[in-house]
Formats: structure tokens, sequence, C-alpha cells
């Protein structure tokens, strides 16, 4: 099991590391897409942004930027590997393709670590930011990135299917968006309490983001994060080994 | 679907009597693949880090996959490209490091589909002498092709599918002395002389062209050819020999019958598999 985990780790660092204009472009990809709509919405709106939240807004950014680099590395990852033809031999090894998917998002999501770790400091400095960190914030980001892990699945399942997901990632990137910014988790009433369940992430981001303001968190939310990450992370594991089975009955695993 | 990327509607795959399809972890990691094309590798990798990658995700330790790349790197003579990324090697290169990638876990069935497909004659021949050699040591390599005659070169066992049936199936050796007919074809230095057919008037002996004539010893009793060369004697003879079919020939023949089969069926493609056995348990 190490070597599965040291061999996906190693792949993704030498790919990282031999293509460094990938790995930067896309940093300054999310560098720049954050200046201009911090600072585009700023001489708009010409009032602060965040109302005047700043740490807040860096904070909203940098956890989108992680779940976008779970989900989406998936998607994207099978896209590609069907495209270059590498999917039917990762499909032939004497693991089961869930564990290999499983350990690719949480490996895309570490080797993220250090790229978006550089992209919050020049966020950081640029809005005059600053986070107060607490080490009960671990809680709620692991919950986040757990539960982008389940969706990565979910997004790996359709891949195995369609393998062109270029469009439906496009879409994600703006659910995940809506899902940060809408605060269903805070909403009183039992319908609201369900939808934050279901809805991936909506309870975990806002309890992140309220522990990490000093805000005082409900049960309610709590229990709505841990669920919502349970459901999530079962879905995915459900419907991707569906979407193996389906794809193998189908015979559409090698078609691009 | 012999190696469980498709699952039939009907039917298993047995290795070593364990079902791939019940116990598809256990059963892959006996299989190795080399799927048709450049569909094996990482380009962006290095030659080593590819096989040290895949040797992994066959369960080999970091040190043991190492060893096992620096030994199939020389068996293909690859050593000095170790360092290279698969994109800047040569497609019979790659298709060497694609089979060091699918015999990194020492698998006891080694599929093969299209192995020699658009490689020059070299790299071509490479694969082969190591396919070879993987046969003589003991690994099954069930080959998968439209190249009939490397299948016949390289085959024990071959077997015909049309549309998804086993048409033909037998040792190649059987397969082609079953299609290949009792005939010799004699071949003189010169034109045949204005009255070869007189001479050789009551003989199963026909004149076929210029300087050709065939022989048909379908009711011979050792004696035929001979008289035929007394009366041939003394024109200059070139080459006698017997008609062999080939692969190419058995599976025009193959066809052929399937098209007379069914005659409302479009004419269906076929491939041959040759299948070359090993050390797989029964």
């Amino acid at each position: 099991m190490m070597g599965l985990f040291i061999a996906e780790w190693r792949r993704m660092v030498v790919e990282a590391v031999r293509y460094p204009l990938d790995t930067v472009s896309g940093m300054v990809t999310l560098f720049m897409l954050f200046v201009g709509l911090f600072f585009g919405a700023r001489y708009i709106t010409q009032s602060p942004v965040g109302g005047g939240r700043l740490d807040t807004v860096v904070l909203g950014y940098a956890v989108w930027m992680l779940m976008m680099a779970a989900t989406s590395d998936m998607g994207w990852q099978i896209q590609n590997e069907a495209q270059n033809g590498t999917l039917e031999q990762v499909m032939l090894v004497p693991w089961s393709s869930r564990l290999v998917f499983l350990v690719r998002g949480m490996m895309a999501i570490v080797a993220f670590l250090v790229p978006c770790a550089v992209i919050i400091a020049g966020l950081l400095a640029i809005t005059h930011a600053h986070f107060v960190w607490t080490p009960l914030a671990l809680v709620p980001m692991g919950l986040v990135l757990a539960t982008a892990w389940g969706l990565g699945l979910l997004v790996a399942s359709l891949g195995l299917l369609i393998k062109r997901v270029g469009q439906m990632m496009q879409i994600i990137q703006f659910l995940l968006l809506f899902v940060i910014i809408a605060p269903i988790a805070v909403l009183a009433g039992l319908g609201w309490h369900l939808v934050a369940m279901l809805v991936p992430l909506t309870a975990q981001v806002t309890l992140l983001r309220d522990l990490l303001n000093g805000v005082a968190v409900t049960r309610w939310v709590w229990l709505e994060a841990v669920v919502n990450f349970a459901v999530t992370m079962i879905a995915g594991l459900v419907l991707f080994g569906g979407a193996d089975r389906l794809a193998r009955r189908r015979g559409i695993l090698g078609h691009y | 679907m012999t190696a469980g990327l498709v699952r039939p509607d009907a039917g298993d795959v047995r290795v070593g009597g364990v079902s791939l399809f019940a116990r598809h972890d256990a059963v892959t990691a006996q299989l190795g693949a080399v799927l048709e094309g450049s569909r094996n590798l990482y380009w962006r990798l290095t030659v080593r880090e590819n096989l040290e990658y895949w040797g992994a995700m066959r369960r080999l330790s970091m040190r043991g996959a190492r060893r096992r790349a620096d030994e199939l790197l020389e068996l293909v003579g690859l050593t000095d490209r170790a360092r290279n990324t698969v994109q800047t090697l040569s497609r019979g290169m790659q298709q060497k490091v694609a089979l060091c990638q699918a015999l990194m876990h020492r698998p006891h069935v080694l599929l093969l589909d299209e192995p020699t497909l658009g490689l020059d004659l070299e790299s071509g021949e490479g694969i082969k002498r190591v396919v070879r050699q993987l046969a003589q040591e003991g690994t099954a390599v069930l080959l998968t092709t439209h190249q009939l005659d490397v299948a016949q070169e390289l085959s024990d066992r071959v077997a015909m599918i049309r549309k998804g049936r086993l048409v033909l199936e037998g040792a190649t050796a059987d397969v082609l002395a079953r299609y290949s007919q009792p005939v010799l074809t004699v071949m003189a230095a010169r034109p045949w002389p204005a009255d070869v057919a007189v001479r050789l008037a009551g003989l199963p002996a026909v004149v076929t062209g210029a300087d050709t004539l065939s022989v048909d010893l379908a009711d011979d009793r050792g004696s035929t050819l001979y008289e035929v060369l007394e009366r041939l004697n003394p024109h200059p003879l070139l080459k006698i020999e017997r008609h062999q079919a080939d692969l190419a020939q058995v599976f025009q023949e193959v066809m052929g019958e399937g098209l007379r089969d069914a005659a409302a069926t479009p004419a269906a493609a076929l491939s041959a598999v040759p299948v070359r056995e090993g050390g797989m348990a029964p």
C-alpha cells in the first residue's frame, strides 16, 4: 500500500518539477484571477470587498483553490489519461481502481499545498489581510479537503463514463464558488439543514469560516459538516465503483 | 476482455484456474499487457521513472522495481536510454519500454496487442526476439495481431476469431498442414519445350506457365515425381517445392468459408490470435 502512495507522489512531483512552466503558469493564473476579481470588484463598487473582512475573502479563495485541486484533478487526470492511453494500464494494476484514484486525489491535494501556500502568501501581501489561525480550524479544514476528495471521486466516476469532462469542470468551478459564498448551513429550518447536509461542502466551508472569524458555531453546523462529508464520500465511493463496472461492461474504458 | 478491461456478457477468463472477474486483483497480479499503440507509458517521465512507477503499482518494492528495471532495460538493449523521457524515444524504443513495463512483476501471462505494428524492421525483430525468449522461459504469451506473418513466425498455437466467434484454433503446424495441398510446383531454368504437354500425357501434371508446372500428389504412391522428372529429362530445372499454406492463405480460406456460411453477413474482420504456451498453470 505504501508503494502505491510513494509511486503516485513521485509521479506527480516529477511531472510538476520537470515542467515548471505548467506549474508556475497555473499558480500565476490563480493569483491573477483573484487580483482581477478583488480589484475589479473594488473599482466597480467603490467600496471595500467582503464588507471589510479581507481575511474571509482570501480564506474563501484559498479553500476554493484547494477544493478545485481535489475535484478537478481527478476529472482532468481521467480525461488526460484516456486521451494519452494510460488509463487502461492504470485499470490493469492489482489494486482496486477506487483505491488508486483515492490515492491520486489525496496526492493531488498534498502536491497542491505548497503552490497554494505561495499563492495565499501573495494574496495576503497585496490585500494586507492576515489570518488568526486556530488549531481547531484543522478539523473543518480536514473535512473540507476530505469532502472535496469524495467530490473528486464523483467527478472521476463521470470521467470514466464520458471521458470529456472539461465543460463539466467549468460548471463545477462555479458551483464550488457558490458553495463558498452561500450561507446555507446557517439558515434556520430543518429543510435548510438537510440541504446543507446534502450539497457538498456547504457546511464545511461555513464551519471553517466561522471558526476562523471567531463566530460561535452551532452544533447543527458541526453535524451538517460531518454528515455532508460522509454522504459525499460514500456517494463518491459507490458511484465510482458503479462507473468502473459499467465502463467495463460497455467496453468503453479505452474510448476517448 | 482477457485483461479484464471489458466484462463479457457471459463466460469467464481463468488464469491458473482462478476467475479474473471473481478475483480481479489476484489474477491481474499474474498478468502483464502491452496494449496497441503508444498507450502504455507516461510520456513526460523518463524510461526508468516509468518502469519504477509501474513496478510499484504492481506491488514491487522501490528497490525491487529499480533492480528489475535494470534487468529489463538490459534485456531490450535500452540501458543507455534510461534517463531519457519517453516522448524523446523512437516508436520502436517506446514499444520496448512498454514491453518492459508489462514484465516488471514477472507475469505468468503476457498479453500483447499488435506488438510489432508500425515498427521498423530492427525494432520488430528485437520485440520478436524478446517474445521468443519469454516463451522459452515459461511465460504464456497471448498475442493478437493482424500481421499474419508475425503470428506464423511466433506462435505454437493459433486461433482466428470472426465477429467474436472462434472459427479456427489449433497448433500452428497442424493448421498449416491442414490447409496445405498435396501439390508440387516444378520450375524450369528456361521455358518448357513445345511438346512438354505431350511428354507428360497420362501423368497428374499440368503446365501452369511458360516455365512452371504443377504435379498433383493426391494419389501418389511415391513414384509420381520420379516419373515426371524422367519425362522432363534433360530439360534444366531450377526448383521443386511442395505447396505449404501460410496463415494469410488460411485466413483467406476461413474468410471464404465464413462468407459462404453466411451469405447475408457482410465481410467481417478476422484477427489471428497466436498463442505460445508456457508456464501458465492448467
